[in-house]
């Protein structure tokens, strides 16, 4: 099986250690993934502020780069989203690129979706002592439709006890450019997520898109030292045992 | 109805700190949204039926102009007067000629969002028309030169003090009182009179069944059905979108609207009128006068990326899930149309220029795409009004934009090759790490200030994952277990 | 005319887009219902509206039923209108109770039916449906049902004959509007009084059409 590592362009520059993470897990697994190093990002934030022109440029690289692979796979939800759903829409006035967008389309992956429903693994050998909750991003949820998948990851945590996280589905209240623009509801929205997270008594809130990690981290250090919130994918390798 | 879209930012700010907006924000549309899942969870199968209204509301779009002229013939050939009005300025001239012509001095109104979006009343009044809206919600809205916190409860949130006070001052009650159906009891005594000699009411309408030349009317008070029976001469003003294609399809739109805005399986009163009265009846209109409005929709349907807009059926849903709604109410959308449904439609009728925070103020969640009933698809509109805007910001030629965009080229290049996106990260890191302290960065005093009001970003690590990758001689896991 | 050509001449040359097929759908459970479970369930979700519902084997047991409402709810005056209602023996029925009974008959005009039905305690009606789906009551309006006398008096008793018991809207509306050249000026759906929770979410009945709603099926002729 080939797969290939796509890196979103938040992890690349502040969270490397997500991809990492990625990596080893996918390797545990024995998907061994290709990183082709003349990857940057899909696009998507310029793509969001309007700058479709400029978005153009990007995913016309990434088709570029990405466009041989028999499973691209990204420990992102929005990332996924913005090349299967927003490509072809993008590239739609560009018919052979729309057409090798679309075609891209069917090959992309979400990590724990691909773990999941590809691989079919929902044990990696992770075990972990102590209470976990999840937050499901509004990206991974309703633009791919991934939820059980995350869940079944976890639940495959050995002695991972998961408390169900309250409004789980809310939105975090980061949505890229909001969080800069609308800097007062953003504020609420990650108030909320953060109380809700805090009130399970959880050791660790767990997702899967780099943005909300960001944004509840973030929030977390200003405001609740000590708490934390994880990307799964650093979680399972963290806790895992190596072969 | 005056837009004040541009205050957005300020009126949401308020709002966050309005404790009485904040109770009913926590409890509102979290409570709608449970009815409403209750309420559809009454289908066999909700969602085939949500697809059901889907693909109705799609077939509106698709033949539109057919089903409206299959509307007009139907209800004309009933004795309707049906009349067509191609702007606010238009349809009120229209509707305030009919008065006059019947020497009409008031006029009771069901609640319609198209005659708020045109100021009708305003203008009737201006004229010397008294206009009377009779919606509880709407009486205390106009009573307090307000708009509409809610599009389902307009007034909901309004403190039962600053109702009496008003309300005192109008004569509708004669002494104080914060009790909310003592003051509705009064509104109807104080309306009572109003119906009982009306000479000429107005109303919306939900849906223009085009079959059969049928207007349908959904509410709860039964305002509209006194103002559909009591006067001579009936207005109903409809707006392009509204025409249904046949009475079994606007059965099941009464089923899935009543579940969406209120999660009631039907609302107290559904009445649907076809032509004025017959000869021989004792009530009823008359005259009976449709007033088909345009204001900007013939242009919204010709436009393909936009038409979609016009599916929605003004039930509310997407308010009700909406996480930044939730937060800050109907108040700070500025016009006639709140929460994503507002912020889809508010743009193209007011222009892309004059609602800019309308389409940013969205974290493009998709919850609202997600319930809403009739298939408009609200993020992506919004993400196309973001593109309308960058390239008009373009033919501007202002500076700030200029720097925008020549940023974001600047950044797409980045994104399209890699050296030059690695050399950013490179160059990046030192300005980054001089901000930061103890690994986090508190603040960056330019450009992206609004993130940092309540969170930290971390540092930019010492290596970026390519770096890592590039190091570790393509394969980045080490022997040591920790990461 | 010249608006109406603008505006669908603008629609008419915008190109066509993708009508969506029309999805098949699952009968309404409500359609496998029997006469007798229609009317639980229309009772159910009448009462929930707080609606009352009597079951009445004649026309004679209805009116016996109407002078326990005229008593426990005060009734001094009421407006009767429908078809069937002259064969109800209404005028008796004021008669022996005290309580005067407009119906048509009496009210030559417009303003004559707006001072009765406005000052009325009660609007007795005859209703043409009801349907057991939502517990609702479905009125033709016509020159023997008017429009006010259901919806303006604060109470209203809506006499219904059993053979008018659908499980969902679609068999009233099907009755109603089939037939083009017959179509009512108006039809109405009336499910429970009059409510609003408007201001501040307090709910309650009555705001502008009735405060009660009382349905009295007549299960059997005579």
């Amino acid at each position: 099986m080939k797969v290939s590592l796509f890196i979103p362009c938040t992890v690349d520059i502040f969270m490397p250690e997500i991809g990492v993470a990625a990596y080893r897990l996918l390797s545990q697994l024995e998907a061994y993934p290709m990183y082709h190093q003349d990857q940057t990002c899909c696009g998507q934030p310029l793509f969001n502020a309007g700058y479709r022109d400029q978005a153009k440029r990007a995913a016309r690289h990434f088709i570029e780069v990405f466009g041989n692979d028999e499973h691209i796979v990204s420990p992102s939800g929005s990332c996924i989203s913005m090349v299967k759903h927003h490509y072809p829409e993008l590239l739609s006035d560009e018919p052979s690129w729309c057409d090798r967008a679309r075609e891209l389309s069917e090959r992309v992956y979400e990590l724990s979706q691909f773990i999941v429903d590809v691989l079919g693994v929902t044990d990696v050998g992770a075990s972990f002592d102590g209470k976990v909750t999840y937050h499901e991003s509004c990206h991974i949820l309703r633009a791919l439709g991934v939820s059980d998948q995350p869940k079944k990851l976890i639940a495959g945590v050995a002695g991972a006890q998961y408390v169900e996280l309250n409004n789980a589905n809310a939105c975090c209240g980061f949505g890229g450019e909001f969080a800069v623009g609308f800097p007062e509801i953003s504020h609420a929205l990650v108030k909320d997520k953060a109380t809700n997270f805090l009130n399970t008594g959880a050791d660790v809130l767990l997702l899967c898109e780099p943005g909300c990690l960001l944004n509840i981290n973030g929030y977390l250090h200003r405001n609740h030292p000590g708490k934390r919130a994880m990307h799964l994918a650093t979680f399972l390798a963290g806790s895992m045992k190596e072969a | 109805m005056e837009a004040h879209t541009d205050r957005f930012k300020e009126t949401a700010r308020r709002e966050l700190k309005n404790e009485m907006s904040q109770i009913f924000l926590s409890l509102l549309p979290p409570g709608f949204t449970i009815l409403r899942q209750i309420g559809m969870s009454s289908f066999p199968d909700p969602v085939s039926a949500v697809d059901q209204a889907r693909a109705i509301r799609a077939e509106v779009i698709e033949r539109m102009p057919e089903l409206l002229e299959e509307f007009e013939k139907n209800a004309v050939s009933k004795g309707a007067t049906v009349l067509w009005a191609r702007d606010a300025g238009e349809a009120n001239n229209i509707i305030l000629e009919i008065a006059r012509k019947r020497s009409v001095t008031y006029v009771t109104k069901g609640k319609s969002m198209i005659t708020e979006e045109i100021g009708l009343n305003e203008h009737l009044i201006k004229e010397g028309v008294d206009a009377f809206e009779t919606d509880l919600g709407e009486v205390i809205t106009q009573q307090l030169s307000l708009p509409p916190f809610h599009i389902v409860g307009p007034a909901i949130n309004v403190p039962p003090e600053e109702i009496s006070a008003v309300f005192l001052k109008k004569g509708i009650i004669k002494e104080p009182t914060t009790n909310p159906i003592e003051l509705g009891k009064a509104v109807r005594v104080y309306l009572r009179e109003k119906f009982r000699h009306l000479d000429m009411g107005i109303v919306g309408v939900n849906m223009a069944v085009a079959a059969t030349g049928t207007i349908i009317n959904v509410e709860n008070e039964g305002n509209i059905r006194m103002t559909k029976s009591s006067p001579r001469t009936l207005v109903a003003v409809m707006s392009l979108e509204k025409v249904v294609p046949t009475m079994a399809d606007a059965m099941h739109m009464v089923r899935i609207l009543c579940r969406n805005c209120t999660g009631q399986k039907i609302s107290s009163y559904v009445s649907m009128d076809t032509g004025p009265k017959k000869p021989g009846e004792i009530d009823g209109p008359e005259e009976l006068f449709i007033v088909i409005v345009d204001n900007g929709r013939s242009e919204i349907f010709r436009d393909s990326k936009t038409r979609e807009v016009l599916k929605c059926i003004r039930c509310g849903g997407c308010l009700n899930t909406c996480p930044v709604y939730s937060k800050i109410g109907g108040y700070p959308y500025g016009f006639a149309y709140s929460g994503p449904m507002g912020q889809v439609l508010n743009p193209l009728l007011l222009g892309i220029k004059e609602t800019s925070d309308l389409y940013h103020a969205c974290t493009l969640c998709g919850a609202c795409k997600e319930i809403c009933p009739a298939g408009v698809d609200h993020p992506s509109l919004l993400l196309i009004y973001r593109a309308r805007e960058v390239s008009l910001k373009g033919k501007d030629g202002k500076a700030l934009p200029f720097i925008e965009k020549t940023i974001a080229t600047f950044v797409s290049l980045g994104m399209s090759r890699a050296w030059l996106w690695n050399l950013g990260a490179k160059i990046m890191r030192p300005v980054l790490h001089r901000l930061s302290h103890d690994g986090y960065i508190r603040n960056i005093p330019f450009g992206v200030q609004g993130w940092f009001t309540c969170r930290d970003l971390p540092a930019m690590p010492a290596k970026t994952f390519h770096e890592i990758w590039t190091e570790r001689k393509h394969s980045p896991v080490t022997t040591s277990r920790k990461t | 005319m010249h608006a109406r050509e603008e505006i669908l001449g603008r629609m008419k040359s915008a190109q066509p887009g993708k009508a969506l097929i029309r999805p098949s759908t699952q009968p309404l459970s409500e359609l496998s219902l029997s006469r007798e479970q229609m009317i639980q369930r229309f009772t159910a979700e009448l009462s929930t509206q707080t609606g009352v519902v009597h079951q009445a084997s004649t026309r004679e047991e209805a009116v016996k039923i109407l002078t326990e409402i005229a008593a426990a709810e005060g009734l001094r005056s009421v407006i009767a209108t429908g078809y069937n209602i002259y064969g109800m023996g209404l005028r008796a029925f004021g008669e022996a109770n005290h309580i005067t009974v407009n119906t048509l008959d009496d009210l030559p005009d417009r303003e004559a039916l707006r001072e009765i039905a406005f000052t009325a305690d009660a609007g007795i009606t005859f209703a043409d449906f009801a349907i057991a789906e939502t517990g609702t009551v479905g009125i033709i309006f016509n020159r023997h049902q008017p429009r006010l006398a259901s919806i303006a008096p604060p109470v209203h008793i809506a006499i219904i004959p059993i053979e008018g018991l659908y499980p969902v809207y679609e068999g009233a509306i099907e009755k109603v509007f089939s037939n083009a050249d017959d179509i009512p000026s108006q039809f109405s759906f009336i499910t429970g009084p009059s409510a609003t929770g408007d201001i501040q979410a307090v709910q309650f009945k009555g705001m502008h059409g009735p405060l009660k709603m009382i349905v009295i099926f007549i299960m059997g002729q005579g």
